[in-house]
């Protein structure tokens, strides 16, 4: 018979399957390949997964983020903005925001950082084939729109007509300014619009709902029924974008957001991203829109 | 479920059994508060003697003993621009806990259905949680008590033994083989009819006692209805947002995470820090934008939480009605008052 | 020579550092030499230039002055703006140098009384205490009295690795609850935990000492309703006052209390 009780080890084993207890706190090693500057506030990293196998099994879907870890600095979650054919090989656009961001623009190539992900519900990309699709970003929404972008751009036939409407503040700001004329010579039309003009500046000027109008001008009224949007950027021009969808009737399933929210884990434990009761990280971050009104205080 | 009836002596003999190979965590008395009433905490204890079965309900729950207030989650050994990480879940013993209320035993039920239960188990909860011997006991409700009405009165799983007092012997509920098993080495006998009698008495005379109520009836439906009153301002400026709601909360397991390096630049440490959602930058994104920066909003979301959130994943409250966060509010903001303040009783 | 530092690949900055103090009992600098475990990691950060207390002589050629004190003469306004001019860094250090501290308990009083109260008939210049900001742009401020080597240490490493400097937002409750203290109103104590800035490993309720605030508010502190909640405890509004007054982080709403008629107010 039994004198003592027997203890129960719990496998300390590297996991990254979502039921796996070592899944936890299991994260992979990446190497910062290359470091480019996008303006004076955002860098555009190329993160690669040190272990072969590894990267080529990280799949994630646009929309998707991940855990970026610099020991001894912080973790913080960010969007991917490579498109998902790249697996481990991912790019991340980041802002001089933080601790963990400030810091991540003092490092070089060939530093180590930590990944952890992807997490969260991604943009379904399958249900769009055979649709319109707006693809819509303020500022730095651009950096989770860039993965759904490459996604169209490799199944370009797929869809049927692709707009991407951007706006930024001004022109400086702008973001991957050198992939514009890749993005129309695959028959993306692109509107820019920036709320101030600097000099040299020839584009349009004003909000992004002034750039939306534009394109809904030279619509014919059955073009919103078969639309797909994806809108990514603050709350206050999502919310603006969204109801301008609304009055043209594209369905609310149809419009898709991605929320931002402060994260420690991304697995649905921390509840710093809860929006009303609702994970962020476990159910988001991308919503459609219909959740997003009913989820209080997400708006 | 198997029962048992043991002679009062027969306890401290098993605890004597559990004591001998494991660390034993019980209620213990600390002293004494302003009004003269005993003051009790979970503690470590070598002797039966020091375990306090009539307690009433301690300050704070068990929670360092299984999910602690800091954690290291990883540990770093920096090598350059590159490092090493380590992972250690901090449990490598089993731990008995001697003494707890049905309340934080469904507190157990409850938080296992997050931090097991969903995608992603939470390895150092389960380390701990996995190597438990629980022997639950029966209390008689305080003036904050309302563990029934969030249906936390009596456990029905999560423990291994339940022991309530029929005054000259010991009932003994028997949930797992190993309590079976230890069980055998002390004297037992079969319940016979006058202890069933005896046992529903105790029961049904605890039942009458509960002074606080919550009424849940649609209370998801409610939360959501009553998202915009005024009534949350109300309590929004009593609330001092100090957070200690959450950390004498059984079932709160929300938490902050800080990387710090060593003083000799040469590791680093990632550490879990139990948090509340009444604190100023709980919701607060890099950059600054802080999605919940009135206290108000925070207490809401708060409740919003555990009565309506956590129901609608898991069917259950995360709140068990121990009391404790009323009880420790300075404020004197209790759920029994919140809930019918919500539900448009007085205030 | 040993080679230079970096943390992932960032150089480690070693900062020349000088510690200065005005009108204060010099405890915080001694806190800073308390720990010999860690001293010499301590040392390997900085490079310390002048430190009166743990060395003799010194330079006038630093990146980072920690000034200890509160401001009290005259003498002492232009040394703390010879500091400042020459500090690419200014460190309030401790509740004096943040608040005013404990020498700012006599600003409620009539100057000459004080003054005659203390140095009897003797001409002594000596002023309200002033906390540095009065006189000088102030970088970084190290909370309480005395400051916590602990965090002075986490500070210093953020410093040479070029890591954000934070403080706890939340009040001391946070840390007391974790330490598994009983409340101190519980045992029928006063404590300003609930409204006082953490960081300090909640020391005093630690040991069964009500906090007296020398850290400070803590962000979004709900300083009405504490009152409020001191007077049901029975505290008179005297003792509510005196422990706002202490150190100096609450002088503004201390006063602003003195106005108002409480309940318990004799």
């Amino acid at each position: 018979m039994e004198t003592r009780l027997a203890y129960t080890p719990i496998s300390g084993e590297r996991s990254h399957r979502k039921t796996d207890l070592a899944a936890f706190e299991s994260s992979y090693k990446a190497e910062i390949t290359s470091i480019h500057r996008l303006t004076d506030h955002e860098n555009l990293y190329r993160i690669q997964i040190v272990d072969q196998p590894e990267r080529e099994r990280f799949d994630f879907m646009p929309g998707q983020f991940l855990m970026l870890e610099l020991p001894g600095i912080g973790e913080a979650p960010f969007s991917i903005s490579s498109s998902p054919s790249r697996k481990g090989d991912v790019e991340l656009c980041i802002r001089k925001a933080g601790s963990l961001t400030n810091f991540m623009a003092k490092l070089e190539r060939g530093t180590y950082v930590g990944i952890r992900g992807p997490f969260g519900a991604g943009f379904p990309m399958e249900k769009m084939y055979g649709q319109n699709v707006l693809l819509i970003a303020g500022g730095l929404g651009l950096a989770a729109l860039r993965s759904p972008i490459s996604y169209v751009q490799e199944n370009r036939n797929r869809f049927n007509s692709v707009d991407i409407i951007y706006g930024a503040k001004v022109p400086s700001q702008l973001l991957f300014t050198y992939q514009y004329d890749m993005w129309r010579a695959d028959d993306i039309r692109l509107s820019i619009i920036v709320e101030k003009a600097e000099a040299s500046w020839t584009g349009k000027t004003g909000l992004i709902t002034k750039a939306l109008e534009d394109i809904f001008a030279i619509s014919r009224e059955e073009f919103f029924q078969d639309t797909y949007a994806i809108v990514c950027g603050p709350p206050v021009m999502f919310k603006f974008v969204c109801n301008m969808l609304r009055q043209r009737d594209v369905p609310m399933q149809k419009m898709f957001v991605s929320l931002e929210r402060r994260m420690h884990c991304g697995m649905g434990k921390c509840c710093r991203c809860n929006v009303g009761s609702t994970y962020t990280c476990l159910s988001g971050p991308v919503f459609d829109y219909w959740t997003v009104m009913n989820l209080k205080e997400a708006i | 479920m198997i029962f048992r009836i043991i002679k009062k002596e027969e306890l401290e003999k098993l605890f004597e059994l559990l004591a001998s190979g494991s660390r034993v965590i019980g209620p213990v008395e600390t002293g004494h508060d302003r009004n003269s009433d005993p003051i009790y905490e979970f503690s470590e204890v070598s002797n039966f003697s020091e375990i306090r079965l009539d307690h009433t309900m301690t300050k704070l729950p068990a929670k360092k003993y299984f999910l602690p207030y800091k954690e290291d989650l990883a540990a770093f050994h920096m090598k350059g621009r590159d490092w090493d990480k380590s992972v250690d879940y901090h449990c490598d013993s089993p731990s008995v806990f001697f003494g707890l209320h049905a309340c934080d035993i469904n507190a157990f039920n409850r938080l296992d259905k997050v931090l097991l239960g969903s995608s992603y188990p939470m390895p150092y909860y389960a380390a701990k949680r996995k190597n438990m011997f629980i022997v639950g006991v029966d209390c008689v409700p305080g003036p904050y008590c309302f563990c029934r009405s969030m249906g936390a009165d009596t456990a029905l799983q999560g423990f291994d033994l339940f022991v309530t007092d029929l005054g000259k012997t010991y009932f003994i509920e028997i949930l797992s083989d190993t309590a079976f098993n230890f069980l055998k080495r002390i004297k037992t006998s079969e319940p016979v009819e006058a202890d069933h009698v005896r046992y529903m008495d105790i029961v049904s005379k605890k039942n009458m006692k509960f002074e606080a109520h919550v009424d849940t009836t649609d209370l998801t439906k409610i939360l959501d209805m009553e998202f915009q009153s005024d009534i949350w301002k109300y309590w929004g400026d009593k609330c001092l947002a100090c957070g200690t709601c959450a950390n004498v909360c059984p079932t709160c397991y929300c938490y902050s995470v800080e990387e710090t390096v060593s003083l000799d630049l040469q590791s680093a440490k990632k550490t879990r820090q139990l948090y509340s959602c009444n604190i100023i930058d709980f919701a607060e994104v890099s950059g600054g934008h802080n999605f919940r920066p009135e206290r108000q909003t925070r207490l809401k979301y708060r409740y919003y939480h555990k009565h309506r959130g956590f129901v609608e994943a898991y069917e259950d409250s995360l709140c068990v009605g121990c009391g404790r966060c009323g009880e420790a509010c300075l404020a004197d903001i209790t759920v029994p008052k919140v809930i019918s303040s919500v539900r448009g009783g007085a205030v | 020579m040993a080679a230079a530092r970096s943390f992932l690949g960032v150089p480690v900055y070693k900062p020349r550092v000088a510690f200065f103090e005005l009108s204060s009992c010099e405890g915080c600098q001694l806190q800073l030499l308390n720990n010999e475990d860690t001293l010499p990691d301590f040392l390997s950060l900085v490079e310390v230039v002048n430190f009166r207390e743990a060395m003799t002589g010194g330079t006038d050629d630093y990146e980072i002055a920690f000034v200890e004190g509160s401001v009290t003469r005259g003498d002492e306004i232009e040394r703390l703006r010879e500091v400042r001019g020459k500090a690419k860094t200014l460190v309030a250090l401790g509740s004096c140098a943040c608040f005013g501290g404990v020498n700012q308990l006599k600003n409620r009083f009539d100057p000459d009384w004080v003054k005659k109260e203390v140095y009897g008939d003797r001409q002594v210049e000596s002023e309200r205490a002033k906390p540095l900001e009065d006189i000088v742009t102030v970088d970084l401020r190290i909370l309480g009295c005395p400051i916590n080597k602990k965090e002075v240490e986490g500070i210093m490493v953020n410093l040479a690795i070029g890591k954000e400097i934070k403080t706890p937002k939340y009040p001391v409750c946070m840390e007391c609850k974790a330490n598994g203290n009983t409340c101190l109103f519980d045992l029928g104590e006063p404590c300003l935990g609930p409204i006082t800035r953490a960081g300090c490993n909640s020391c005093c309720p630690n040991g069964r000492a009500g906090c007296w605030g020398c850290r400070g508010p803590a962000e979004d502190g709900n300083l009405a309703q504490m009152t409020v909640i001191m007077e049901r405890y029975g505290f008179s509004k005297e003792t509510i006052i005196d422990r706002l007054e202490c150190f100096g982080g609450f002088s503004d709403y201390a006063s602003q209390l003195r106005t108002i008629k409480l309940k318990n107010s004799s």
